[in-house]
């Protein structure tokens, strides 16, 4: 049976192999060429469609894929700054912004700091948790999530700082537990953040102003929570609890 | 005078397997290359442009942890996610790294008050516009366009951000949204099994009466 297969495929593929011997040897090579060049595209397209490219997108069909308009943060070669995007002109402020309350946007009535928030932001538990939110973000990778200043920038600096590297120079972000951090009034700690303060830098253009001071409530309910006065809690001093005048006593 | 006659040589037998073959391997082929070879998955996905400054995300978004919104700060208010200004790296390296080399072009800015020349990785077509606040806000996560960019060195990008991509999800929005509470947090969800991941999502779609339009002016208009 197999033979007898064996046989019919070799008298068919027999005129086909004397054909191809009669076949001259350049069309024989045109043939191998053209298919081994055929095998280059499908070898890139496996290339870029596996690997990294530092070179500029190729789109064959761009349709309007790039149009002559300025999208956000591009350059425009026009203005002599080369942005596209225009910077707030010198002594400029949006329509919604400072007109004179300096309550709100200083943290400064009458010439001094203010103790009280701007009345127009309802300080309840929905702007203390948007504060804590806030406060994560952009405050506890120095200051910590507790805000003892023990934030991972802080430790990350401190040991730069021990190993020399490149000129790190840091000074330590404030205790936000400390005293004098927490006696200062809520239009000061605004005016900290709106504009830095030693080493700390401005956050006034990175924080929008409400956000700001959600912070600050945020930073007043961290405060509280290290700070707390026991007789606040009903019935605390039946509590067990640790006598602090034995502190330091070594028992 | 006799013509003498022309009899075809013996090879072009061969003529007519060849053409048929010919005749179906081309189509096929040029269908494979069209397919494969201009899709974004060949001429978009993997671009991992040389910035100016080789800033490591996997550096400071994955080790240290800065929250996505630390830079990218306007991405829950607007369209666009800003690539942050010159100042807020200075927030930080005002102190740190001062002398390093990489970071040379950071303080030429500085005190040039000329930006710095960031590449963008991800460039959508001009006529879809797309709106991060729209997405972040709404608990879809960084990491579904973006990828795990808190572990790429040099940022690439991760997904084709073709048409065809954006509507798989817009039509089947499960398991890409969650908590609004977590979209940067990208190493999240990662420990859940594929049931437990849509049924969060589909939680959260329903609180938050999350129904994607399909509506062609939702992003060409």
């Amino acid at each position: 049976m197999t033979n007898l297969i064996k046989q019919i495929i070799d008298d068919l593929m027999k005129p086909v192999f004397e054909d191809l011997r009669a076949t001259p040897l350049w069309i024989k090579w045109v043939v191998i060429v053209i298919t081994c060049a055929a095998t280059i595209p499908l070898a890139l397209i496996f290339r870029s469609r596996t690997s990294y490219s530092d070179k500029p997108k190729i789109h064959f069909i761009q349709n309007m894929d790039n149009q002559p308009k300025f999208v956000s943060q591009e350059p425009n070669a026009l203005f002599l700054d080369g942005r596209a995007m225009r910077p707030k002109i010198k002594g400029t402020i949006a329509q919604d912004g400072m007109a004179g309350n300096t309550h709100k946007f200083m943290g400064i009535i009458d010439g001094a700091w203010a103790d009280t928030y701007p009345p127009s932001l309802t300080v309840d538990r929905d702007f203390i948790r948007r504060g804590q939110e806030r406060f994560n973000i952009y405050c506890a990778p120095c200051h910590g999530i507790g805000g003892f200043g023990d934030g991972i920038i802080h430790k990350r600096a401190t040991q730069l700082v021990e190993t020399g590297v490149n000129g790190t120079s840091w000074v330590a972000p404030k205790n936000l537990h400390e005293e004098v951090v927490r006696e200062q009034p809520v239009g000061q700690l605004f005016n900290s953040i709106t504009n830095g303060i030693r080493t700390m830098a401005a956050y006034g253009s990175q924080i929008p102003v409400d956000d700001r001071w959600a912070i600050i409530s945020y930073m007043e309910a961290l405060q509280v929570s290290q700070n707390a006065n026991p007789d606040s809690v009903e019935g605390a001093n039946a509590l067990p609890h640790k006598d602090s005048s034995n502190e330091g006593s070594g028992e | 005078m006799t013509q003498q006659r022309f009899t075809f040589p013996r090879w072009t037998n061969l003529a007519l397997p060849a053409i048929i073959i010919v005749g179906v391997t081309t189509p096929l082929y040029i269908a494979v290359v069209v397919a494969y070879g201009f899709s974004p998955q060949a001429t978009d996905v993997g671009y991992m442009p040389e910035q100016p400054i080789p800033f490591s995300h996997q550096l400071h978004a994955g080790e240290l942890g800065l929250d996505c919104r630390y830079c990218h700060n306007t991405v829950e208010e607007t369209a666009h996610a800003a690539i942050p200004p010159t100042e807020t790296c200075m927030n930080c390296h005002a102190q740190i790294h001062p002398q390093s080399e990489n970071l040379q072009p950071l303080y030429e800015s500085y005190t040039t008050g000329n930006p710095i020349e960031w590449v963008r990785v991800h460039d959508l077509a001009q006529y879809s516009y797309f709106d991060h606040s729209a997405h972040v806000t709404r608990g879809v996560s960084c990491v579904e366009c973006h990828g795990r960019v808190d572990t790429m060195e040099v940022v690439y990008q991760k997904e084709t951000l073709s048409m065809g991509w954006c509507l798989q999800c817009h039509r089947n929005p499960d398991p890409h949204v969650r908590n609004p509470n977590l979209v940067t947090q990208l190493d999240w969800g990662l420990d859940m099994s594929a049931a437990e991941r849509i049924a969060d999502s589909a939680s959260w779609r329903k609180l938050n009466n999350l129904n994607p339009s399909q509506d062609c002016s939702t992003c060409h208009r």
